[in-house]
């Protein structure tokens, strides 16, 4: 069992009491003991030695009556005295005090040298205890007998048992006494101890409204006669003024206890209410419970704050496409954004704490760590630009790593920012193709405005030595060859103009779904040769569009040709056109069901000269084509390969291609 | 751990404690009890001084003297010690006193009363062979002066029977014309013992204004008075001195051999300094009973009788 404080104390005071009273008593009545006996001894010797004195003429005499009178008279000096008896030098009894003979025992019971003053011994006699005594008696240095003395214990012990007695009731009295003072000192100490302690587990539990130290019997303002009712110390019951910051008296020091304590010990509030030890400590306790209070709501105030702030940035942060890290000494991630983590491909708490090593390849991790090694040295920025190959493709990012100075000038770690540049990489690409490809277009036009005369001269006699020869002719034959691939040329040499040349545009309202019913009608007959149907679902009420007429049947033409080419033969081609309200515009579509456009060709094919067509079927310049008449009507176009709607119908990949296009209708157009 | 450093105070105190109130005492039988009784030694023969002084005096002056005596002699010589000399004449005269070293006055009692026989005397400091009387006075006392101022003084002597202390200063008064009837009072030392130190100390205290003691108690008393404080009026004149006579019926070759024994005591002899310091005389010489008939005038002209 664990004793409490109360009890400690009780056991150690009553255990110090018991241990002092003990000391104390066996001390003291063993000196009074040994003072006693040694008084004893004193008066025992010195009766010996006076009898020796006083007995040596009888012994020398012989007197007998003299010896015998003297140890008798002796005998009755006291009655502790139990005999006396006289031997001469050879031992025998001369006188003695006994009645009815002598014992014999006691002649060599004891014995005492020439040398010695005296000799002590302590006899029993089965009844009671005797000290006896052996004096010499000598004449210079001649021994002539010896004087025997014994004196009763009894008395003596009678004193030290009463001594004895005296000394344990006083003791015990005395410990009674300081018990009771002790524990009437002891409880207001332990009690106020205890409400400490029940504070503390208070206060350890969380509660920190604790008033531990008694209410004031006297208030400050009582005694310093103030009416000060804004002052912090006015009406605080539970607080000493001098341990509030920002009291009003004339006489306080600002600020808090510390700083005014010095001085508040002058103040006669002070040296009125200011108690002891314990008091001091419970009122201390107190106010650092309420300081503490205070510092914990600050400080969860404080919490909050900081939490806002940290999640603002980290959604600031992960909002921010860019990837963001933070790395401190020997590069290890200490921040990172959720950008980064995509990169990476890892959780947020799989990166932080690690280091390139553990995230990346050992090459690349061997290139970021001497980079980042010579930013840590050098304490300058760097900014690169990275291409990173992944099974997904590859990427090209724009990195910056910036040093984090310290206040001391130092580099603590380096901030690493990046982006994703592969798309504008791709538009870069693709600007230079179209430079490229303008100055193709402008020379092609050049060239075919240059052969465009002599083909159609080519072409002219090709058909005037037609009507001269006759038809079955094999120079016929030869002619009517030349005619045809003449043909193919000035139509390669027309589309190369009307893709290189700005031709002018014939603006008009008109039908969509005319249009594409007068192209469709055209080419209806031939694809049903090869077992290929168009379906037909134009949208009703359609609003009329602006544009050139021939221009958008040349795009319709197009693009059924290439539904035609894709399926080959035994196919479906869907042509749609619905009106988008929200947007106000039409929506044509042309689906098809053929082989479908593979995803490496799929940002390629509307680029000049691309076809996937073999050689002498396309010239590649039709989807560019197409794509041109579309931006010229401020319409775009988009292909869909495998349509969108059928993964969405049948939940497989169907092959097929849907291109769809999205005009502005009349009136939205500039 | 504190509780263990209690326990062991606890038990040692109690140990202490316990320890202290045994003391060893030794068994004893009181009921074993025998009757006392002092067998006379056989052929014993008794040696006595005549008790001028306290029994531890005689003791020490001739303690030596007997051990040397029973060494030269063979005999079991012991000295006993008369209380009174009027006891020590009678011991002489009931044969319990064999050897008998008294003054001369004494002897010549006891050799007319029993029949002792001197057989050697001893040879003191200041004269060897003899001794006197010395008649003292305070040295302040104004007046006494000269002999005949003690008339009419209170006189203090050592013993009736005393011849150093008495008997030769009365004769030297009677043979001045002063009786003993001109004294204001004549008294005797209280005995026993020590008489000749108690009449120089009662001198010396004022209450008698003179005293007779025999010479060299002076030196006695060197160390409990000062001397100087007290006068000698007169000496008497020489006798012999201390003798050593042999009671009657004593065997004759007995005291043969211890006066050829006592003989052989001279100082000049280094082994018997000692004895002689002792016993305050510087040698033993050959005597007989007519070497003392001066003393015997002496009793005669002054009115002793020597049967008292």
């Amino acid at each position: 069992m664990k004793l409490g404080l109360r009890s400690k104390i009780y056991f150690g005071m009553f255990s110090l009491l018991l241990l002092l009273g003990i000391v104390i008593l066996f001390v003291v009545s063993g000196v009074m003991t040994e003072s006693l006996l040694e008084e004893n001894r004193n008066r025992g010797v010195s009766i010996g030695v006076n009898l020796s004195a006083r007995i040596t003429e009888p012994i020398l005499a012989m007197d007998f009556l003299r010896m015998k009178t003297l140890v008798d008279k002796t005998v009755q000096l006291s009655d502790d005295i139990f005999y006396i008896f006289v031997l001469d030098a050879g031992g025998k009894p001369l006188v003695h005090t006994f009645k009815g003979g002598f014992p014999a025992d006691l002649k060599t019971a004891n014995s005492v040298s020439e040398h010695q003053k005296f000799s002590m011994r302590l006899l029993d006699t089965g009844e009671q205890l005797i000290y006896d005594y052996a004096v010499p008696v000598l004449i210079g240095e001649d021994r002539l007998g010896t004087v025997r003395l014994g004196l009763l214990r009894i008395r003596i012990q009678k004193a030290i048992n009463r001594i004895m007695l005296i000394a344990f009731l006083s003791t015990g009295f005395v410990i009674l006494i300081a018990g009771f003072v002790g524990a009437f000192l002891a409880r207001p100490v332990t009690r106020r101890i205890k409400i400490l302690h029940e504070s503390s587990e208070k206060a350890l539990r969380g509660n920190l409204d604790i008033h531990t130290a008694p209410l004031l019997k006297k208030n400050c303002w009582d005694i310093m006669n103030c009416n000060k009712q804004e002052c912090p110390a006015y009406g605080n019951l539970h607080h000493r003024c001098w341990y509030i910051a920002g009291t009003l008296c004339p006489t306080c020091v600002e600020g808090e206890y510390a700083k005014k304590i010095t001085s508040c010990q002058k103040c006669p509030v002070y040296r009125k209410c200011s108690g002891d030890e314990i008091q001091s400590f419970a009122e201390s306790f107190d106010t650092m419970t309420q300081s503490l209070k205070i510092h914990i709501s600050d400080l969860q105030h404080a919490e909050k704050i900081l939490n806002e702030q940290r999640e603002l940035l980290q959604t600031i942060l992960d909002a921010i496409p860019d990837f963001v890290s933070l790395q401190g000494h020997q590069s290890v991630y200490r921040s990172v954004n959720k950008a980064f983590c995509k990169i990476v491909g890892k959780k947020e708490d799989e990166i932080v704490g690690k280091t390139d090593f553990d995230l990346f390849p050992g090459k690349q991790a061997q290139i970021y760590h001497q980079e980042n090694h010579a930013i840590f040295n050098t304490g300058k920025p760097l900014i690169k630009e990275d291409k990173i190959s992944s099974p997904k493709g590859e990427k090209w990012l724009h990195v910056v790593k910036i040093p984090v100075f310290e206040a001391d000038g130092n580099v603590a770690g380096l901030l690493c920012s990046g982006r994703d540049i592969t798309e504008l990489k791709r538009v870069q690409e693709q600007l230079t193709q179209a430079q490229k490809m303008e100055s193709i277009g402008q020379l092609a036009a050049g060239v075919a405005h240059e052969i465009n005369t002599p083909l159609g001269v080519i072409l002219g006699y090709a058909q005037l030595l037609l009507e001269d020869v006759e038809e079955d002719g094999q120079i016929y034959a030869d002619i009517k060859t030349i005619e045809k691939q003449a043909k193919i040329c000035r139509k390669i040499v027309a589309d190369l103009l009307r893709f290189s040349r700005r031709m002018e545009n014939i603006v008009t309202t008109l039908d969509i779904n005319q249009s594409i019913e007068e192209v469709a009608a055209v080419v209806e007959h031939t694809f049903k040769l090869e077992r290929v149907i168009i379906e037909k679902n134009y949208g009703l009420n359609l609003p009329p569009v602006m544009g050139d007429k021939e221009k958008l049947k040349q795009v319709f033409v197009n693009l059924l040709n290439n539904a035609h080419d894709a399926i080959g033969s035994d196919g479906v081609i869907s042509i749609a056109t619905t009106f988008n309200e929200h947007n106000n515009e039409v929506i044509i579509s042309v689906a098809d069901t053929g082989t479908g456009i593979s995803s490496e060709n799929m940002e390629k094919i509307f680029d000049p000269f691309f076809t996937t067509k073999g050689v002498g079927k396309g010239t590649g310049l039709g989807l560019s084509v197409t794509f041109g008449i579309i931006k010229e009507h401020e319409g775009t176009i988009e292909v869909q390969s495998p349509p969108r709607f059928a993964k969405e119908k049948n939940g497989v990949d169907k092959p097929g291609t849907v291109f769809i296009v999205h005009l502005p209708v009349a009136g939205h157009m500039q | 751990m504190p509780k263990k450093i209690f326990s062991v105070i606890f038990i040692c105190l109690f140990i202490f404690v316990g320890c202290s109130q045994d003391e060893p005492a030794i068994k004893v039988d009181l009921d074993k009890k025998e009757q006392v009784s002092l067998k006379e030694e056989a052929d014993v023969i008794t040696y006595a001084y005549l008790p001028q002084y306290s029994h531890t005096v005689s003791y020490q002056r001739h303690h030596l003297l007997v051990e040397f005596l029973r060494k030269e002699t063979g005999f079991n010589i012991k000295q006993i010690f008369p209380d009174t000399f009027d006891q020590h004449m009678t011991m002489v005269g009931q044969g319990k006193i064999d050897i008998s070293y008294s003054n001369p006055f004494i002897y010549i009692k006891i050799a007319h009363r029993y029949g002792a026989r001197a057989f050697a005397r001893i040879a003191e400091i200041y004269n060897q062979e003899n001794f006197r009387g010395q008649i003292i006075c305070r040295a302040d006392n104004r007046l006494i002066k000269t002999i005949a101022d003690c008339r009419g003084k209170s006189w203090l002597a050592v013993d009736s029977t005393s011849a150093g202390g008495y008997l030769y200063p009365l004769g030297y008064f009677i043979d001045h014309g002063i009786q003993k009837t001109d004294f204001s009072e004549i008294a005797f030392s209280p005995g026993p013992g020590g008489k000749q130190e108690k009449v120089v100390l009662a001198v010396y205290a004022g209450k008698y204004d003179i005293g007779t003691i025999r010479e060299g108690t002076l030196n006695v008393v060197a160390d409990k008075i000062d001397i100087n404080e007290i006068r000698v009026i007169a000496n008497t004149r020489w006798y012999p001195g201390w003798v050593y006579a042999a009671r009657a019926g004593l065997d004759p070759k007995i005291v043969e051999k211890i006066r050829k024994a006592l003989l052989k005591l001279d100082f000049n002899q280094k082994e018997y300094q000692q004895i002689l310091e002792a016993a305050d005389f510087i040698k033993v010489i050959p005597s007989e009973d007519r070497d003392f008939n001066p003393v015997r005038e002496l009793a005669a002209r002054v009115g002793i009788s020597l049967e008292k």
